[in-house]
């Protein structure tokens, strides 16, 4: 692949920016400025400093402002929170472009925090708007990114449990990743927890804020830590720039583990998820959020044997995953569908009747199976009755079941 | 019991199955269609029409081309209905060996009861107008041992039916008369006698009339009466009574529909 590969972490705070195999991150408050007296636009810092200068009004909480539809008037004129959310992309994704010269762009994959289809399609459908064509971008969690991240790091790092604390503005996430080693193929689970334990940076000035902050991190690492084997511990987001007021907490995680203080995590891991390009999980399965935690399936006849079909697999995102299969019943008045969890390799069935479809002779009735799924864990089946051609003409009849998993 | 996987086929251009009156759409519906109408298949239904449709709207290019070599070489053409059912994947291994046998059993009639059973085929299809041609060439086949009375009577009998659900009614009529005069069966009477008491015009001649004892006269009497009484309780009646129960927007609006379906319905049948 030619084209340049950017990852970026995307976050209403600040922004960050990599490529794979480089160390240069950039990280860049999410703002933009406009000039009170002309229509220029800035970013990031620069955006601070035009305010300061009072030359310029600024709008921050980007991704924020467009996710909810908002607006923000600027010089008299109002800007929809997804037109300043675009022109914020389109003079970001310059800087990397400009720095390794390469104008074209390979793949771009945007790491959020919380991945929801919403977000998800918003964001598709402003870097499309930027001449990015929909197979070259890719959005993923940080659960994600993460997992990419730490994959891309050397194997005694992630041969046991890896875990990472994430201090930012915002508060304080704690994630876990593990590498299970199937028969098959590799899998990689990692969860996060939103912890209570939110710390406002400023006290970390101060040194009794500090040392408040590094008691109550303590506690929640010995918390979310204890009787597990940890191969290594990362410490990331802009509460760990300086880890000077964090004596406690490096003594607690540094016994018989290896801890490191990385920034832009995610953005890097986003940049690695650019690297294997548009195709999905090649070389492992990855569990985490967005991602489905089971594979549905359903036994099927095709050419005179019994076949299991994969109607979505664990590691699928689950918010662009539409499943369509047409089926004939044969002797059969119902849908099974085969639910396996990824932890337990335990089989759920689940069958749904084919209530209310006229009665036809056997072997007449197509139904088309149409899976989709409204969170991780709840899937929703439509079965509709698409007739037999002219023989049997279909009816309108259709139903819509929610299936947890 | 199971779910039989179906292959996605964009069928633009689906196949008009000529003597069903009826577009295919699909691998399964062509199977559906050979297995369970051997007689209207059985001869020259495996042409370069369809050969077309399998490599061109299903994207089986391999099956028409193995149908293509099947035919050029001089084997048994039945053969290739067996090669699509195969290779269309509908029907079982066990299902297409029945279909083998239902073919040879067939092949095996005469072709008087040949073209019978494939006449009688298309009456249960409603494609009376179809129907028809096949029984009237019938008519013109010379008497033997299978051709006998009984058998032209059974040939004259469905052909009055195929008339009368036409509402060719005089032809219906005279079919009938015809059947009676070759099998003196009390069915096809009961069926003139109904007919002239539906048409006026249809009058039962003195030789029929001398046939119908008061009893049975009475008999078909109260069974017709049963039947229109039925029929006047029938739901698409009671949907038609509805109709015209409705503002004149709504009924002039339901009418016309209700035309076009008819309209339609009688084309395809006639």
């Amino acid at each position: 692949m030619d084209g340049l590969l950017v990852g970026v972490d995307l976050c209403d705070e600040y922004t960050h920016i990599n490529c794979p195999e480089e160390e240069k991150l950039w990280t860049i408050p999410t703002v933009i400025c406009r000039n009170k007296n002309a229509d220029e636009w800035y970013v990031g810092e620069e955006a601070y400093a035009h305010t300061l200068m009072g030359d310029g009004i600024i709008v921050d909480k980007l991704l924020n402002l467009a996710l909810r539809d908002g607006t923000a008037t600027l010089g008299g004129v109002r800007y929809g929170g997804k037109e300043l959310l675009l022109l914020f992309l389109e003079r970001i994704l310059k800087l990397p472009a400009r720095e390794y010269q390469k104008e074209e762009l390979g793949q771009l994959v945007i790491a959020v925090k919380r991945l929801d289809p919403k977000l998800s399609r918003m964001l598709r459908e402003l870097v499309m708007r930027l001449g990015i064509a929909k197979e070259q971008v890719q959005i993923i969690s940080h659960s994600e990114g993460f997992i990419y991240y730490t994959l891309s790091q050397k194997k005694e790092i992630w041969n046991n449990t890896v875990g990472m604390f994430d201090l930012s503005e915002v508060g304080l996430r704690y994630y876990e990743m593990k590498v299970q080693r199937g028969m098959k193929k590799v899998t990689v689970v990692a969860e996060y927890e939103d912890l209570e334990e939110g710390i406002d940076l400023n006290v970390l000035k101060k040194p009794s804020g500090g040392h408040l902050a590094d008691r109550i991190l303590t506690s929640c690492a010995e918390r979310m830590m204890a009787h597990k084997a940890y191969s290594a511990v990362f410490l990331t987001g802009k509460g760990f720039l300086n880890q000077d007021w964090a004596a406690g907490l490096m003594k607690y995680l540094c016994s018989r583990r290896k801890v490191y203080i990385e920034q832009g995590v995610f953005a890097r891991g986003a940049a690695c998820r650019a690297q294997e390009g548009a195709k999905d999980n090649a070389s492992f399965t990855c569990i985490c959020d967005g991602r489905l935690k089971t594979t549905v399936s359903m036994n099927v006849l095709h050419r005179g044997q019994e076949t299991n079909v994969t109607v979505a697999a664990a590691g699928d995102c689950w918010y662009d995953r539409v499943s369509v299969i047409d089926v004939i019943p044969d002797h059969q008045n119902s849908v099974d569908f085969i639910v396996t969890s990824l932890d337990s390799r335990k089989k759920k069935l689940i069958s749904i009747p084919l209530e209310g479809f006229p009665k036809r002779p056997d072997r007449t009735t197509r139904v088309q199976i149409q899976v989709v799924f409204l969170d991780e864990r709840t899937m929703e089946v439509t079965l509709r009755d698409r007739g037999f051609g002219e023989l049997f003409p279909a009816s309108n009849v259709q139903i819509r079941q929610e299936v947890m998993l | 019991m199971s779910l039989l996987l179906c292959r996605q086929e964009h069928v633009k251009r689906p196949y008009f199955m000529e003597l069903m009156g009826v577009h295919l759409y699909s691998s399964q519906e062509l199977s559906y269609v050979i297995f369970n109408h051997p007689a209207l298949v059985l001869d020259d239904f495996v042409d370069e029409r369809l050969l077309t449709f399998l490599r061109e709207e299903l994207d089986k290019g391999f099956l028409a081309l193995k149908l293509e070599r099947w035919l050029k070489s001089g084997e048994n053409p039945d053969e290739a209905l067996m090669i699509i059912l195969q290779e269309c994947d509908y029907y079982s291994m066990a299902e297409v060996g029945r279909f083998r046998q239902m073919a040879a059993a067939l092949r095996k009639k005469h072709p008087a009861d040949f073209m019978r059973t494939k006449a009688d085929e298309l009456f249960s299809l409603r494609q009376y107008g179809r129907a028809v041609e096949i029984y009237r060439k019938l008519l013109e086949y010379p008497e033997s041992e299978q051709v006998d009375a009984q058998f032209m009577g059974r040939v004259l009998h469905n052909l009055g039916s195929c008339y009368a659900r036409m509402f060719q009614l005089d032809k219906a009529f005279e079919a009938y008369e015809n059947s009676y005069r070759k099998n003196q069966q009390d069915v096809v009477l009961e069926k003139l006698y109904d007919l002239s008491q539906i048409d006026e015009r249809l009058v039962l001649g003195e030789e029929l009339q001398d046939e119908i004892t008061e009893k049975k006269q009475e008999i078909w009497k109260q069974r017709l009466k049963k039947a229109r009484e039925k029929a006047k309780e029938s739901r698409q009646v009671k949907e038609l009574e509805g109709l015209f129960r409705q503002d004149t927007v709504k009924r002039q609006a339901g009418e016309a529909e209700q035309i076009y379906k008819w309209k339609t319905e009688y084309r395809n049948m006639a």
